[in-house]
């Protein structure tokens, strides 16, 4: 028989731990919101500065000294001619899948935990796309030809040229941005009324707007649950269509190093992996700037410490496949390609990479109480982040470095131009955040409160465990 | 059901409930009292479906909507792929002018645009988005309480405010109209 002492700390003990099994009025949950969104300190402020000041330094300064000058001042010459910018396009495209990966893979799969952390990886997909989208115009060069590219007949009658991966690749994006913007939008929607039902001034008017008069009928309901259910399920193949057809503008090329079938999904592998770890990164920086500790909890950071994990396996499967292929092969190019990562002048990256991602995952997220650490978590998945980048600058410019050509190899060290456009455009997307940070709602207080609806303390035996009901 | 047609001579109130069994009996007990289900509408912060609270169905468009917008962007895709390279025909890399294998790729990414974008103006075609009211509506709605917005005869409304309380009823108002 269960005794009543032992079922109160048990339940406590749930309670502490779950945010589905630890309800509290939504009047509350909602003012624990607002006042996230609505207290700024001096430190808000001095962050918002320097954001400001990196991004009018990068997108503005060096940008413009780029267009004015030609790209001549970026670093890239024969036979490197792909450098950091896009090794900046890879890397953001790649954490832009976090959102999606997490929002809707988990939804569709109803993974309970995911409630209060979709909002803030979907805002991820949308910031970092926005980023990655600058990158083909910097790397233009001549951006104002941009328009070359928008699917419509020149003066001669001539449409673009549809067979071209860079075709795929900005039809592939603009859908996807689309699809991750308007998949971020709809569930805001109630939270955005919420907010407007709070607030007044400035405030109160932009809420109003972008609450489209919602009252929380039963047939908006009705639609805004099918539309996101339908959102969920198409957001997810086009997940993978982008960055694989991302991997495609590699793969098409017969550029050795980048020729691979395996591409695809090797780069999509590596783009939930970062994705995943910038998630965590994030929910961290939230949860103790933001004042979230009752949404974000441990179970939280250990679920997302283990997709962490299993992703670091899956991408270290797919490492290990291109690089075993390229070994065994045997081509003089490839063996140079392979010999210019061990013992090359990239060497140092490339085995600071394979600690981040393989040794130190390895080594620590099979431990709960690491999974569980805040600060623990925080250092391995921005280690993990800094080995995607440098992985993706290896395969970008580390591998143009060499060719079938001897004679025409080369060295690439980016310039002090891309390096500051690439400052600028990471303060972008941090600078995206912060005020997003105070304008959305970054927690969907109604699916918390639906998934604490949902859930209860079923006694089986000697022990109380958590029971879902499904609603729908 | 998204909005209330007021008839003339009904009253319009909004029972307000605190958990949602109370207000499901309490739309039972409205129902069997002889109010149609035309005549009510249930507000919430959170989305109960239809069968939890005893609604009936809504009729829905929305699939079909995403569908057409899906066609439209395959249709899309094919003349882009099909019909532009023989417009003004080039050869490129040795490949067919109109080649099978680009034109899955482009295909498949205009469906799933025309796919989202339909699903997205679908939702606000259907929920009549944006709409700023005056409608009835109440705060409360999004702090988790359950609205009931039903109308009623004038003679029929003591029973029924008397039968809504003994059922749960945290309060029963006479709701604004707010432009929202």
């Amino acid at each position: 028989m269960l005794s009543e002492k032992t079922a109160v700390t048990q339940s406590e003990n749930y309670w502490r731990k779950h945010l589905m099994l630890d309800p509290r009025p939504v009047r509350e949950m909602n003012q624990m919101i607002l006042t996230a969104m609505t207290t700024v300190n001096k430190r808000y402020w001095i962050t918002v500065t320097t954001l400001t000041l990196f991004v009018t330094i990068g997108l503005i300064g060096a940008w413009g000294y780029q267009i004015f000058n030609g790209m001549g001042v970026a670093g890239i010459r024969r036979p490197v001619y792909w450098g950091v910018y896009i090794t900046n396009f890879v890397f953001w495209i790649g954490i832009s899948h976090s959102g999606t990966f997490v929002s809707a893979i988990l939804r569709v799969f109803k993974a309970e935990f995911r409630r209060p952390i979709t909002r803030a990886s979907e805002l991820m997909t949308t910031f970092a796309l926005t980023v990655a989208g600058l990158y083909p115009l910097i790397h233009l060069g001549r951006t104002w030809r941009f328009y070359w590219m928008i699917p419509y007949p020149n003066q001669r009658q001539l449409w673009p040229n549809f067979h071209s991966p860079l075709m795929w690749d900005m039809l592939a994006i603009f859908t996807y941005l689309i699809g991750s913007t308007l998949y971020l939008y709809l569930p805001l929607i109630p939270d955005f009324a919420m907010a407007r039902d709070r607030t007044t001034g400035w405030r109160h008017r932009i809420y109003r707007i972008l609450a489209l008069g919602w009252r929380g009928s039963e047939s908006e309901w009705h639609h805004l649950k099918q539309a996101i259910t339908i959102f969920a399920f198409a957001i997810i193949p086009v997940m993978f269509s982008v960055h694989t057809i991302v991997a495609w503008d590699f793969g098409m090329t017969m550029v050795p190093g980048w020729h691979s079938s395996i591409f695809g999904p090797y780069f999509v592998v590596g783009a939930i992996f970062s994705g995943v770890s910038a998630v965590a990164t994030v929910l961290i920086i939230l949860r103790k700037t933001m004042q979230l500790d009752y949404f974000l909890r441990e179970e939280h950071f250990d679920a997302i410490g283990k997709l962490v994990l299993v992703f670091s396996f899956a991408w270290t499967y797919f490492f290990f496949a291109d690089y075993l292929t390229e070994w065994y092969g045997g081509e003089a190019v490839g063996k140079e390609l392979l010999t210019l990562q061990a013992r090359g002048p990239i060497a140092p990256l490339w085995y600071i990479m394979l600690i981040t991602n393989i040794l130190v995952p390895w080594l620590t997220l099979w431990n709960r109480k690491i999974r569980t650490s805040p600060k623990a978590l925080l250092v391995i998945t921005l280690g993990v982040n800094i080995g995607m980048y440098i992985e993706r600058y290896i395969i970008v410019a580390g591998f143009l470095t060499r060719n079938r050509l001897p004679f025409d190899w080369g060295a690439y060290t980016p310039s002090i131009v891309e390096i500051l456009i690439s400052i600028g455009s990471l303060s972008t997307f941090l600078l995206l955040y912060v005020l997003a940070s105070r304008l959305i709602p970054l927690i969907p207080v109604w699916e918390v409160h639906e998934g604490q609806i949902s859930h209860t303390l079923r006694r089986v035996g000697q022990a109380l465990l958590p029971s879902v009901s499904e609603l729908e | 059901m998204n909005t209330l047609s007021v008839k003339e001579n009904f009253v319009v109130r909004m029972a307000l409930f605190d958990n949602v069994d109370s207000a499901a009996e309490s739309i039972a007990k409205l129902k069997e009292a002889g109010i149609d289900d035309h005549d009510m509408t249930v507000l919430s912060g959170v989305p109960y479906p239809e069968h939890v609270l005893g609604r009936p169905m809504t009729w829905e468009r929305l699939p079909l909507i995403a569908m057409s917008g899906a066609g439209v962007g395959f249709l899309i895709g094919l003349f882009l792929n099909v019909v532009t390279p023989l417009l003004y025909p080039i050869r490129v890399g040795g490949q067919p002018f109109v080649a099978i294998p680009p034109t899955i790729v482009l295909t498949y990414e205009l469906t799933m645009m025309g796919l989202i974008v339909s699903t997205f103006l679908g939702v606000l075609w259907e929920s009549t988005f944006p709409s700023f009211g005056p409608k009835y509506y109440d705060i409360h709605i999004s702090e988790g309480e359950i609205g009931v917005l039903f109308q009623v005869t004038p003679s029929k409304l003591k029973h029924l405010t008397d039968l809504l309380q003994v059922y749960g009823a945290k309060s029963i108002i006479e709701p604004e109209e707010w432009r929202l």
